[in-house]
């Protein structure tokens, strides 16, 4: 994956046929973190903790539910991943760099939390066949995820 | 959290965060980021960048703060605001909540 054109509307990337299939094997996954995941509090010493924990839950969950709409005219959009003769164009305004983040690292958090959340240490121990793909997705999200960090790092304002 | 690059800038002393709530005063809630093994550093500070609008030298700081800490008090807010950023950190998948400040 490499970074082609890079302008305040949108940042050009070159994908090859295999990052592009893996690109999209990862996509698919779309989401892994479970719902209502996420305490509102660690101490709980909010007034109203378990409305105001509700209100969090559907609001993460509405977000979700338009990450997942908006996933799915990505994936159908053949313009998305536009083929040329080396490989395929995708073409990311700031918006949807923002969005694509967001889902990159619901899969690597999701992934690691469906792995029992291990220390770094500890993950070698845990490789196996029934863990392995969610390994891989892990791993993979987050190099698309550092690909993207890194080509927005020439726009960003220090 | 998982290292990526070191930045220049070390945690220390955070002032503004750190400020006492005065009486009478609406009681205030922390913004708290915790530290967990999977979330990248550049990741992290992008998203607090993101989030707060700040330069990267102070997103930075908070993130070292989670990193070598194990967690950064990121802002003091009302009741309201607290929940609105907890949910902006959440919805990119950061170990967020809010506490009351005591």
């Amino acid at each position: 994956m490499k970074l082609l054109q890079s302008s305040k509307e949108s940042l050009v990337f070159h994908l090859g046929q295999r990052e592009k299939d893996i690109l999209l094997a990862v996509l698919k996954r779309y989401p892994c973190i479970p719902s209502a995941h996420q305490p509102l509090s660690k101490s709980g010493k909010l007034p109203h903790p378990e409305a105001n924990q509700r209100l969090l839950d559907e609001a993460l969950a509405e977000n979700r539910a338009g990450n997942k709409r908006q996933l799915r005219t990505f994936l159908a959009d053949p313009r998305r991943l536009a083929e040329n003769e080396t490989g395929f164009r995708l073409s990311l305004s700031p918006s949807d760099l923002e969005w694509l983040l967001q889902i990159l690292n619901d899969i690597r958090v999701g992934s690691w939390i469906i792995l029992g959340s291990p220390e770094e240490k500890a993950e070698a121990s845990l490789l196996n066949e029934k863990t392995a793909p969610h390994f891989w997705a892990m791993e993979m999200s987050g190099l698309f995820q550092m690909h993207l960090l890194e080509a927005m790092e020439g726009g960003r304002e220090t | 959290m998982v290292e990526t690059a070191t930045p220049e800038v070390r945690p220390g002393k955070i002032q503004e965060s750190e400020e006492k709530p005065q009486s009478g005063l609406e009681p205030g809630y922390l913004v708290v980021c915790w530290n967990d093994p999977v979330n990248y550093m550049a990741y992290v500070t992008h998203v607090f960048q993101t989030v707060f609008g700040w330069a990267r030298k102070k997103a930075e700081f908070h993130m070292l703060q989670v990193h070598e800490q194990g967690k950064s008090v990121l802002t003091r807010e009302s009741m309201e605001k607290a929940e609105h950023y907890v949910h902006q950190l959440q919805k990119y998948s950061l170990h967020a909540t809010m506490e009351r400040d005591e």
